[in-house]
């Protein structure tokens, strides 16, 4: 197959919001060359281009920082980097500015100011026409800057010059053609993981960038945050739940009970996700289901504003049958939905990751990386920020050599399941890896016991199935790709969730209390030989602002349940009544 | 499912929806020079290229190609 070669001063992996930024910064910056590329297309993908219409960005004029900090750094159980939180509520309302002025189009007042309202927790959003016009806009942005898109390369690996980035190499998902990337610096923005599960608009995020970051001997972090959220049984429709909730929408049992109020009396089904999750997954474990949320009662203006803001699932419930005109025409069966994979690649302040020269931002960092979640709000400054450091380490250094036993290894490994007569189809080890990790018994309530088992299962797909996996074409080389990297991050995740011994953003029947003596830490990911070596470091709180009270307590989800005589505590584990 | 059907007699072949697909499920026939669902089971249900084609000759449903196993 044929090679195309690439050089340039900073390459940006990924054409989201966080790698858009980047890469326009690291232009302003002054690099002279930058190139984005993308698995599919620069802004036509990945989270921020399906995103819900709606940014938690942080205003000045309308925001009480010290109460905006307070919160992120309690959503996040303290585990949030509060150093990055400071920088992300400097930068957050410039990003938007900017985005107002590349043509991104938000809902504003009759005075021309940011339409604001209620969404998930406590702070209002501003809202904006769907991820589709955000990312057009913000792609023609990154073309006018004079960054040179490359798209439909699949980037598989990075490349490595001693001991700092050299580049990274990938191929393209129809002519199958490798591309070889030589760049004094790199921004990695590929997003984050997801197992191709419910709901559409991530189902191309395989954590490419994440695994590509593991087998180059990367430190990374944040597997252990058990992601979540919510959906649809049965229809294929999504995004949303923050506008659906934000407008009033309320989630009730098989016994028409309005059960999340329990667990927060005060936002109710606006609390944050992982309690929503729990909370349907313990209704789940009292036989409680199914679940529906119900929007019937919503007002047409309300729905009308729905319409302007996510657009596109507001068509497919049409096309379902439940949304008609103005009304929604009936309550929809609920289920919890994940993993929506947290970890990332440990970075510093300067978004610098563990390797000289490569950077990370957006979701390709862990949860705790700047906002305490990965949202758009997080992905913009992070992004920004990234680009700008790229470009100024780019300028210090001289361009990289290449390794060609390196790449020619690469390679090999690269376009091995292409010339596999024989073997196993991605969508048997994707469903083979769903199977054992979605069950919300595994996954939103946890025990060592039904982890352990799920590892093991992983551990043999991952043995048995993974050295098979067989591509006919280049976009099947794709798909095995991304059933190899799905793999290698269930690991990541499974090995990470065992290792903490606590409940904390997620909740353990073993282990109900959340325990700030022992694990205000991070737990880190890193490739020894062929092992995963994990371990865990401690949040630097004594250089952060805010710091939890040390103790032990009951975790707040197992609090609500012990108090509904839901379960008991015995022995220092959860026992269900 | 997602993407549903093409309608060729609408289709012109400006290729939009092929370059906007983010799961590569779209191509150009060569003959025909109009595009066809070539990868049907990939396909992200996002309705994306419902929404960029000019000649509404695309039309999505949300309705799930592979079997998801449920939480419960
Ligand atoms: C459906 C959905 C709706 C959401 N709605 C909201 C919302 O309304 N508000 C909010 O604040 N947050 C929302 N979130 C979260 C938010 O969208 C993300 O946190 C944010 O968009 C992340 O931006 P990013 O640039 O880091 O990653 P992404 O936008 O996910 O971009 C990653 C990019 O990398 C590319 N890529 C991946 N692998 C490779 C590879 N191997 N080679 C080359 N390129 C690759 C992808 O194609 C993609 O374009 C939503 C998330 C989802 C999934
Ligand atoms: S966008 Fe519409 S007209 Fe253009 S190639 Fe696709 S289906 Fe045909
Ligand atoms: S619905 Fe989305 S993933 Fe499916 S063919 Fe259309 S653009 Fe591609």
């Amino acid at each position: 197959m044929n090679n195309q070669e690439h050089e340039t001063d900073v390459l940006v992996i990924g054409g989201g919001i966080a790698g858009t930024f980047a890469a326009i910064k690291a232009r302003e910056a002054g690099a002279a060359e930058v190139v984005q590329v993308d698995k599919a297309s620069v802004g036509r993908s990945g989270c921020s281009a399906f995103a819900a219409g709606v940014i938690q960005a942080f205003s000045p004029d309308e925001d009480d920082r010290e109460d905006c900090f307070r919160e992120a750094v309690i959503k996040s159980h303290f585990l949030c980097d509060q150093e990055k939180l400071e920088d992300h509520l400097d930068d957050s309302a410039d990003r938007i500015k900017e985005m107002d002025s590349l043509g991104v189009e938000f809902v504003k007042t009759a005075q021309g100011k940011l339409q604001r309202q209620v969404g998930r927790g406590k702070f209002t959003s501003i809202m904006f026409h769907g991820g589709y016009q955000m990312m057009e806009a913000m792609r023609r942005a990154a073309s006018r800057t004079g960054v040179k898109l490359v798209d439909r390369v699949m980037i598989v690996d990075l490349l490595t010059d001693g001991g700092r980035i050299a580049g990274a190499i990938g191929f393209n998902t129809d002519s199958g053609e490798v591309h070889e990337f030589m760049a004094k610096s790199v921004v990695l923005a590929a997003g984050r993981t997801w197992l191709k599960t419910r709901r559409p608009g991530h189902r191309n995020l395989s954590g490419d960038g994440i695994a590509a970051a593991y087998r180059a001997g990367l430190t990374l972090t944040g597997f252990d945050s058990g992601g979540v959220n919510t959906g649809p049984a049965m229809y294929d429709i999504g995004p949303g739940n923050n506008m659906y909730m934000g407008s009033g929408a309320t989630l009730v049992n098989a016994d028409g009970e309005r059960f999340v109020e329990k667990y927060d009396p005060v936002l109710k089904e606006r609390t944050e996700l992982h309690t929503l999750s729990a909370a349907c997954a313990i209704e789940a474990k009292r036989g409680k289901t199914p679940l529906y949320l119900d929007m019937t009662h919503i007002e047409p203006e309300k729905v009308r504003l729905m319409r302007r803001v996510i657009p596109s699932p507001m068509m497919m419930w049409e096309r379902a049958g439940v949304l008609a005109g103005d009304r929604f025409t009936r309550k929809i069966e609920w289920v919890t939905e994940g993993p929506s994979v947290r970890g990332g690649l440990l970075v510093n302040r300067r978004y610098e990751t563990t390797l000289p020269g490569l950077f990370a931002c957006g979701d390709a960092m862990p949860s705790s990386g700047t906002w305490g979640q990965n949202a758009l709000a997080g992905a913009m400054t992070s992004g920004a920020r990234a680009g700008k450091h790229a470009a100024e380490y780019a300028r210090e250094v001289s361009p990289p050599e290449a390794d060609a036993e390196q790449i020619s290894e690469l390679k090999r490994q690269m376009l091995e399941p292409l010339l596999r007569k024989d073997g196993i189809e991605p969508d048997q080890v994707l469903l083979s890896l769903q199977e054992a990790v979605m069950p919300y018994d595994v996954w939103t309530l946890r025990s060592e016991e039904r982890m352990s088992r799920a590892l093991k299962e992983i551990e043999s797909i991952w043995r048995d199935q993974v050295p098979l996996l067989k591509a006919y074409d280049p976009h099947y080389l794709r798909m095995a790709v991304e059933a190899r990297n799905l793999a290698l991050v269930s690991l990541l995740l499974l090995k990470s969730s065992l290792f903490r011994q606590e409940s904390r953003e997620t909740a353990r029947e073993d282990y109900p209390y959340m325990d700030n003596i022992n694990w205000l830490k991070w737990v880190t990911v890193k490739k020894e030989g062929e092992q995963i070596s994990t371990s865990a470091v401690e949040v630097p709180l004594h250089r952060y602002k805010l710091k939890p009270e040390k103790g032990k307590d009951l975790h707040p989800i197992w609090r609500v349940a012990e108090r509904q005589g839901i379960i008991r505590i015995e022995g220092e584990r959860v026992k269900w009544a | 499912m997602g993407v549903r059907k093409i309608d060729v007699a609408r289709c012109t072949g400006c290729s939009i929806c092929v370059e906007y697909c983010p799961m590569d499920v779209l191509k150009m026939d060569g003959k025909s020079q109009k595009a066809f669902i070539k990868y049907l089971r990939d396909c992200q249900g996002c309705f994306l290229c419902e929404r960029v084609c000019p000649e509404n000759a695309v039309y999505c449903v949300p309705v799930y190609e592979r079997r998801i196993p449920l939480p419960w």
